[in-house]
């Protein structure tokens, strides 16, 4: 064994120590939630998007979308193209979104019909998300350091190996009062998740439909969120995946969002 | 029939013992299941497609009623303290098992759709109460800015605020009510909390009018029983003639426990009427109990009581039959609690005649006759005869038949009167109307539709086939013309569709600029706002005037009645746009609990005019047959026809709404009226066959039988006048009116009736021989 390998044995030893109870016996809950969130999605990633709201009464919406996302570090810019419905095709809406949790995202909408960009500025990241059953927090927005979470136990769900964990928010006014997820384990992708309202009442279930491993990144495809309390659905499908393509970063821009894909 | 009676008369002390037992095993049915209904729509058709569309349109649209908390500050609302209780209210409200969290609206919840130097800014307008004058003025600045929430949650002279907390159809009950009145009492100083709305009003009254009449029959069943004891002159005959009708009554609620029939707040009016009818049995029994002892002298008391029987079976159960088809004939009506009403009072009505002929002469074979008063009765009639010759009787019958035009043409002029009132008639299906005008519950109402849009809501909804029609600027236009005219009218404080939300947001996004407070030009324009709008804020308010598919709206009217003539108003205000928006393919209706109960005040008195004239047309057939002639069953039908008409025309006259507690009275009226000529033909009609003439059979018609029809009148009367000191106004005009029908049916019985019946020569080729005989 050369000098070089054994640092290498060393600083696997470090990194692992540093991480005491990952992996063993009964694994840090928070670091799972961490791993969920820091789950590796490439750099960059272009998609096509189907939203499809459905409401009580088994009224449909769909919307269809082509998104372009990247990660610039700090800051994750995403711009999405409306292609359905007919009356607000060209319709196109920016996010940046801030890895400084106490920076509000910053939002623009640019509308044909007006040709004006405009912003839209709004309460709080417990709004919903294009009028669905997704709020921006729940599509992956909350940081786990704003919640504690417990390990529940440990279960087969589809098939794979999961944990259960319990979060509850460490601010006393969020809107739900905890959530319940079920972490596929070495994956790292939320496969289910139960939402509960302020009063403790289940508000809302996640569910994983699809998940797929593109160039080697674990991307969900398919999901469906269930407001049980209004019975009302959103459900979101991707397509057309493609990671690491190399989007351009003069992509998130109002003269982009003008101009169209 | 007879011999039946003839051979439970044989057992008097086992009918008795039969008749108490059936009484306390159906007593215990009673107390067991009695379950008031008080949720209205338990009582609509859900069949009839006005309902199934509403009820529809309420899914679609999520349509509630709403609870009304107004907040009032003399000094005005933007202060801290009374912002900090909004919010804290709104929140408790907001818990309350019976209402959802998003079903509250207050300055609280309510979202701000205000311009921003470069967008759309959906907003709360607080969420910590303002602390300075800064903070405080600019939030009264933001509402003061927005046509939506200006003069609907904050009036427009900023003393009152509202919280409305929309509920479901069954969820208000009166121990959801007091928790209510105790939460917002502790919201009370400085300021004032005041509830109203319609599941206030619709909750109090379906519980205060039973209330009100559970209190009213105790003291209408004393005056009666004095009354009676006046009249029969012997506290048993009274006693015995009351407890008649009070097990008749045990027997109909036990029957409705027993099958499980929840108690209608129209069924809780079925003592009453069955006093009113009831007592008639006991009454004409005990007359002709007392004509017999009269005439056979000291006959033994089986041979008088079979006499009595054999001479009153037949009218007893001719008047009960009639009265019952009176009643039957609510089956036509579409309202399942006018059904049951009519089918168990009838039932109610032939337990009574069940009793009069086998319990009555049961207590009178046990306990015995009653001798002394008719002795003293007798000496006095023999004293008058000696003065005057001639009874009472004979001498009404003589003048009554003297004076045949004048007493045509005065019922003549009052027929004429009548309908001409009845011209004026007019329905109100109002809840609030039923309260007294000094009442907390109306008080409050006017209140808040003095300091905001109204009380009461009227949906308007409006329907396409295809999708999007809702996003083009000319139904949109046309949509907002109809919204104006509406609003133009008096008594329609405000609205909310989906063009208040446009107009808002076409002119936020252009500075606040007041022109363009309007529709959007474009239909892609208008998606675009929309889809601006939803990715704002949480756009679930939207759903309330729109669908998905753009294809149906909703626009909320506020009104500031719930009565029929501002509903109709406000739709006749709609009609003219039908043909506008046919040519856009879409079709105009209406929903919301007001327009229910609207269309269920129509379809009610719609029944009842119908089974009016169902049961007239049967009893005369009835009475046609019972009596063999044609023309008596028609002369029958007219003191009833003649009441039916006064009744509605004085209503109209007086300017008494028709409601679902005035509509009834005709029903009783007849069930009650037509005994009385019931009575009065077979007891002319054996007159007749002994006197072979119309004059003398008249006279002795109206001696033998005048009297029993007269107490029997004056003892309900008595009974129904007791009504008017209670504190509900329908069961006020119940009393007032019941007591007037039974004064003109028995005035239309000795006087029409018999100058009809005179003049027809009816029975006068006498029959061979009575075929029961």
């Amino acid at each position: 064994m050369n000098r070089i390998s054994i640092h290498i044995l060393l600083l696997a030893l470090i990194v692992t120590s540093g991480l005491p109870t990952f992996a063993q016996d009964s694994p840090d809950p928070h670091r799972i939630m961490m791993n969920v969130y820091e789950r590796d999605q490439g750099d960059d990633m272009t998609s096509n998007l189907t939203m499809t709201l459905v409401n009580s009464q088994g009224e449909e919406r769909v919307r269809a979308i082509r998104q372009f996302q990247r990660d610039f570090g700090d800051v994750e810019k995403k711009i999405m193209f409306f292609l359905a419905p007919a009356d607000v095709e060209n319709t196109s809406f920016m996010n940046w979104s801030y890895d400084d949790a106490s920076k509000d995202d910053d939002q623009w909408i640019y509308l044909p019909a007006l040709r004006k960009v405009k912003r839209i500025s709004s309460d709080s990241k417990s709004d919903s998300f294009m009028g669905s059953d997704f709020t921006y927090d729940d599509l992956g927005d909350r940081h786990p350091d704003e919640d504690t979470h417990t390990l529940l136990r440990e279960e087969t769900l589809d098939g794979e190996p999961v944990y259960v964990i319990e979060s509850t928010p460490k601010e006393s006014d969020y809107m739900y009062s905890r959530t319940v997820s079920w972490v596929i384990k070495d994956k790292w992708i939320g496969l289910k998740k139960e939402f509960y309202d302020e009063d403790g009442d289940h508000l809302k279930t996640l569910n994983v439909a699809e998940y797929e491993q593109i160039d080697g990144f674990w991307i969900i495809l398919d999901s469906e969120m269930h407001n049980v309390q209004a019975d009302h659905r959103t459900r979101m499908k991707l397509k057309d995946v493609e990671l690491d393509t190399g989007v351009d970063s003069g992509m998130f821009t109002e003269r982009m969002m003008k101009r169209g894909m | 029939m007879m011999s039946t009676l003839r051979v439970l008369i044989r057992y008097p002390i086992l009918v008795l013992a039969f008749t108490l037992a059936i009484t306390g095993w159906l007593t215990v049915e009673m107390i067991d299941n009695a379950r008031l209904e008080t949720d209205l729509d338990e009582y609509m058709p859900q069949d009839h497609p006005a309902f199934i569309y509403s009820d529809q349109a309420e899914v679609w649209f999520d349509i509630k009623d709403g609870i009304l908390v107004a907040i009032e500050h003399p000094d005005g609302i933007y202060n801290t303290g009374t912002l900090t209780k909004v919010r804290q209210l709104t929140k408790d409200l907001q818990k309350m098992e019976e209402i959802e969290k998003d079903d509250v609206t207050s300055l609280y919840t309510a979202e701000n759709i205000a311009g921003s130097e470069d967008g759309l800014d959906v907003r709360a307008f607080y969420s910590k109460a303002p602390r300075d004058s800064v903070e405080l003025a600019a939030l009264r600045d933001a509402v003061r800015g927005n046509e939506m929430v200006q003069g609907r949650l904050v009036s427009d002279d900023e003393t009152v605020t509202l919280i409305v907390a929309r509920i479901g159809d069954d969820v208000f009950s009166q121990e959801f009510y007091d928790r209510l009145q105790e939460l917002t009492a502790t919201y009370e100083g400085p300021e004032e909390v005041h509830i109203a709305g319609s599941p206030i009003v619709e909750g109090t009254l379906a519980r205060l009018a039973p209330k009100d009449m559970q209190r009213m029959v105790p003291i209408v069943v004393a005056v009666i029983l004095i009354v009676l004891f006046l009249l029969l002159r012997s506290v048993r005959y009274s006693i015995i003639t009351l407890l008649i009708v009070l097990i008749s009554s045990i027997w109909t609620f036990g029957l409705m426990g027993l099958l499980g029939i929840p108690i209608y707040s129209v069924t809780t009016m079925l003592p009453v009427i069955l006093i009113a009818i009831g007592v008639a049995d006991g009454i004409h029994l005990y007359n002709h109990l007392r004509h017999v002892q009269q005439r056979d002298g000291h006959a033994d008391r089986r041979s008088v009581v079979m006499e009595m029987l054999h001479g009153m079976w037949k009218p007893v159960v001719i008047t009960s039959l009639t009265t019952s088809v009176g009643f039957i004939s609510l089956l036509t009506s579409d309202v399942l609690p006018v059904k049951y009403f009519g089918v168990f009072t009838a039932f109610g009505v032939l337990s009574a005649m069940v009793l009069s002929l086998v319990f009555l002469p049961a207590t009178l074979l046990v306990f015995g006759v009653s001798q002394r008063p008719i002795k003293r009765r007798v000496k006095q009639e023999r004293v008058r005869n000696a003065e005057r010759h001639r009874p009472f009787g004979y001498r009404f019958a003589d003048l009554v038949l003297n004076q045949r035009s004048l007493t045509l043409t005065l019922t003549a002029a009052i027929v004429a009167g009548s309908i001409w009132g009845m011209t004026r008639l007019w329905i109100d299906s109002s809840f609030l109307e039923k309260f007294e005008k000094d009442s907390d519950i109306v008080q409050t109402d006017a209140f808040i539709n003095r300091h905001f849009g109204g009380t009461s809501t009227l949906n308007v909804i409006l329907e396409a086939d295809s999708a999007g029609v809702f996003k083009q600027p000319e139904v949109l236009r046309e949509m907002a013309r109809l919204q104006d005219s509406v609003l133009a009218r008096p008594k329609v404080g405000s609205a909310l569709s989906l063009v208040d939300y446009l107009k808002r947001i076409n002119m936020v996004l252009n500075e606040d600029r007041q022109e363009y407070y309007r529709v959007p030009e474009t239909r892609d324009l208008t998606a675009q706002f929309l889809l601006l709008y939803e990715m704002s804020g949480d756009p679930d308010n939207l759903w309330q005037v729109v669908n998905y598919d753009y294809n149906r709206a909703n626009l909320a009217f506020q009104l500031k009645s719930d009565n029929a003539r501002t509903l109709n108003d406000a739709i006749s205000a709609v009609e003219p746009f039908a043909d506008a928006f046919e040519r856009h393919g879409i079709t105009i209706n209406y929903a919301g609990s007001g327009y229910k109960a609207m269309v269920f005040a129509d379809l009610i008195l719609e029944g009842q005019i119908k089974s009016l004239v169902l049961s007239i047309g049967l009893i005369v057939l009835l009475l046609a047959l019972m009596f063999r002639n044609l023309l008596v069953g028609v002369i029958g039908a007219i003191p009833i026809t003649v009441t039916a008409l006064i009744s509605f025309g004085l209503m109209g006259a007086l300017h008494i709404p028709l409601t679902t507690t005035t509509a009834l009275i005709a029903s009783i009226a007849i069930g009650i009226g037509v005994d009385y000529a019931v009575h009065f033909v077979e007891r002319y009609r054996i007159a007749v066959r002994d006197e072979k003439d119309a004059r003398a059979a008249s006279r002795r018609a109206m001696q033998h039988t005048g009297r029993a029809i007269l107490f029997n009148a004056l003892v309900v009367i008595a009974g129904f006048l007791v009504l008017l000191s209670s504190v509900f106004p329908p069961n006020r005009a119940l009393g007032a009116f019941v007591s007037l029908n039974m004064a003109t049916s028995f005035l239309g019985t000795v006087t029409v009736l018999l100058i009809a019946l005179a003049a027809s020569k009816a029975f006068l080729p006498k029959p061979k021989h009575d075929k029961h005989n």
